[in-house]
């Protein structure tokens, strides 16, 4: 079995309630684990504690308790830089908006996130992960220049420009017209195979979900979000 | 890429906005160089005018200061003349015709007198004779230097000198020949002088007169002092010959003749101090009538102390308040566009970027913003105090160009305006540190 490049023990995380009175639960995961390599779509209803998961998971926030241990290393117990630095280096992220830097360029935006990583920022690895995206010709285009579907392609590229363990996509084809939204799916799952890359995709799109060799709820294994949320 | 390229490419992305944040910066700056600078040179020039190779400036009564402004700087107007008898009391028996040694003689080194009032282009004139450049030293203490021709002799009665500006400002050589106006430029023309040399650069005032033989200029129209009964107008001047007339003119007669000030060196005897004995000389001539000796290093420090320095501080402080504001031109620019930068910070933060990152880049922003400004602002000023170069000298009697500068000020001031721009941008590096990713990059769910 391969060792698994996510696993939460007993990961528990909530929220002060605006007023400061009320703690509301948001996780609270017994075990959760995915293995190197693999492909997992989560889904979730709204309010379930989906980006709080992927956020805890990055390192972006702290679990109140329990371990997230990411390619071995818990980053529960690691300072926020140390945590900063497993998500440059083990972790790619996607997210629903984007999210690129609109001041720079296709290339840019990928260099960026290599300045961040351990390596050396990488003009000739970026510059074919834009080609691999099939954006080769869109090098120095920003993003407001780009389509939509351009864009993500981007986002995907970045999130793999620190060759990463894992991509984590947080509801990638959710600002995706119908007509794009299979192109982003296939893109990330074959450019994650390519690199031999474990990818978790948060979604509520059960037609997105289907695609996935494993696709779990996040009610299943959140005792949380089983709890309407108030 | 690097935290600067990512600065960089973060101010290009704010173009419009940085670009204005630096022009104000750049706007400050020039003022205060500019400012920096011309009070620099100023003062500059006024303090080396202490050292012209004479500590003591004998003219008529009147204000001290006016006298060593019109005799040193070559600005303000003469007082009044003083008589030739009273003169040569500084002159040794070997120059005087009675063969005896004047009243002061014994106190005096050298004693060159100078004749004002003429102008030549805009330049004063100066009638002298040839001691002035053979016996007189420059302000390092060695003897005048020319960078073409020769000092005038004092039997070639027609003979200039012309300062290294003047020649340079007025394309004149060696051998050309130029006629001074009388009191003012449209004053009435003069007979022309021929010019016999022209002075190596002193950066003094020298630089900036015109040279001729007192002989000359004593027979110049108007020049002659009224005998009795005459008006200077109806006087008229001894048979000139000027500039390639051929032939040497009579002079002056003495009864005709004024000098309007004496430069002094006075001696130094061994076992007294040069300052006594320049003391002793100053307080006889000041207790008689004839006229006023005025130290030129004495009026200089008093009118630096009572106008340069108080205005030195005032700079100082404007100075302080302009980099100080410039300062929070930056904060305000980079607060405003805080709102802007957070969701860029969250999504640099995601990729991996640590807080230092994200404090280090706003704060290289700031330096690059400053350093952009200021090194601007810093030519800008260097330009403008090139453009205003001829009003100073006007003014001031100064010359000032593109390379003038105020070092140390100069030198402190773009690098405190980094320091105080890096200490402004503290506070949106702080907000910028604090950035709450998962509030900046929260989606549904």
């Amino acid at each position: 079995m391969d060792r698994p490049v996510i696993e939460l023990v007993e990961v528990r995380k909530s929220f002060v309630m605006p007023g400061g009175e009320e703690r509301i639960d948001v996780l609270d995961i017994p075990e959760f684990r995915l293995d190197a390599g693999a492909h997992c779509a989560l889904e979730g209803h709204s309010g379930s504690g989906k980006s709080t998961l992927l956020n805890v998971i990055s390192g972006i926030q702290r679990a109140d308790s329990g371990r997230v241990v990411i390619c071995g290393t818990d980053i529960g117990s690691l300072p926020e830089p140390a945590r900063d630095r497993v998500r440059a280096d083990r972790l790619g992220l996607v997210f629903q908006q984007f999210n690129l830097l609109p001041g720079f360029t296709a290339l840019e935006n990928v260099l960026v996130a290599m300045a961040f990583g351990s390596g050396r920022a990488d003009r000739g690895r970026a510059t074919d992960l834009l080609s691999a995206v099939g954006l080769g010709h869109r090098l120095h285009h920003k993003p407001a220049e780009l389509s939509v579907g351009q864009q993500q392609r981007v986002a995907v590229a970045r999130a793999l420009a620190n060759r990463p363990r894992i991509v984590l996509a947080d509801e990638p084809t959710a600002s995706v017209d119908a007509a794009h939204q299979q192109q982003v799916i296939d893109l990330l799952r074959t450019t994650c195979t390519e690199h031999g890359v474990a990818l978790l995709v948060v979604t509520h799109a059960p037609e997105v979900a289907g695609q996935f060799p494993h696709r779990l709820r996040l009610e299943d294994f959140n005792r949380a979000a089983r709890t309407p949320a108030r | 890429m690097s935290l600067l390229g990512i600065a960089w490419r973060t101010i290009r992305q704010r173009l419009f906005t940085s670009l204005l944040t630096s022009l104000s910066l750049a706007l400050g700056v020039a003022l205060v160089v500019a400012t920096l600078i011309t009070a620099g040179v100023v003062k500059r020039a006024f303090a080396s005018g202490g050292g012209l190779g004479y500590n003591m400036i004998v003219g008529a009564k009147g204000s001290p200061l006016q006298l060593v402004l019109n005799s040193v700087y070559l600005i303000s107007r003469p007082i009044e003349n003083i008589s030739w008898d009273f003169y040569r009391e500084f002159l040794p028996a070997a120059e005087r015709p009675d063969g005896m040694a004047g009243r002061y003689a014994a106190s005096v080194q050298t004693a060159v007198p100078i004749c004002m009032g003429d102008y030549f282009r805009g330049y004063r004139v100066i009638g002298t004779n040839a001691a002035y450049f053979d016996r007189m030293t420059t302000v390092d203490g060695g003897p005048f230097r020319f960078a073409a021709g020769v000092n005038f002799r004092d039997d070639d009665f027609f003979g200039g000198v012309l300062g290294h500006e003047v020649a340079r400002r007025l394309g004149l050589a060696v051998g050309d020949t130029f006629s001074p106006t009388h009191g003012a430029d449209d004053g009435a023309v003069h007979d022309p002088f021929r010019v016999t040399g022209i002075l190596a650069r002193t950066d003094t005032p020298v630089d900036r007169g015109v040279y001729v033989n007192m002989e000359g200029f004593f027979l110049q129209e108007g020049h002659a002092k009224p005998l009795d009964g005459e008006s200077a107008s109806t006087t008229p001047a001894a048979q000139a010959q000027p500039a390639g007339g051929g032939g040497r003119p009579a002079p002056l007669p003495d009864a005709q003749r004024e000098v309007t000030a004496v430069l002094v060196t006075t001696a130094s005897i061994p076992g007294l101090p040069a300052e006594l004995m320049a003391m002793g000389l100053k307080q006889a001539i000041n207790e008689g009538r004839d006229g006023q000796a005025a130290e030129p290093v004495r009026e200089i420090r008093q009118l630096l102390d009572l106008f340069v320095r108080p205005l030195e501080l005032l700079l100082l402080l404007v100075t302080a308040l302009v980099v100080i504001v410039s300062a929070i031109g930056i904060l305000v620019s980079m607060v405003g566009s805080s709102l802007e930068r957070s969701r860029d910070v969250a999504i640099m933060r995601a990729l991996g970027a640590r807080r230092s990152h994200v404090l280090a880049t706003v704060l290289i922003e700031a330096v690059l913003l400053a350093g952009a400004g200021g090194l601007a602002g810093w030519v800008l000023g260097h330009l403008l105090v090139a453009s205003i170069g001829p009003l100073i000298t006007t003014n001031a009697g100064v010359s000032v160009g593109v390379l003038s500068g105020a070092p140390l000020a100069e030198l402190l001031l773009v690098p405190a305006l980094v320091l105080l721009a890096v200490g402004a941008a503290l506070l949106p590096a702080i907000a910028a540190y604090r950035t709450d990713v998962a509030r900046w990059l929260q989606g549904p769910g």
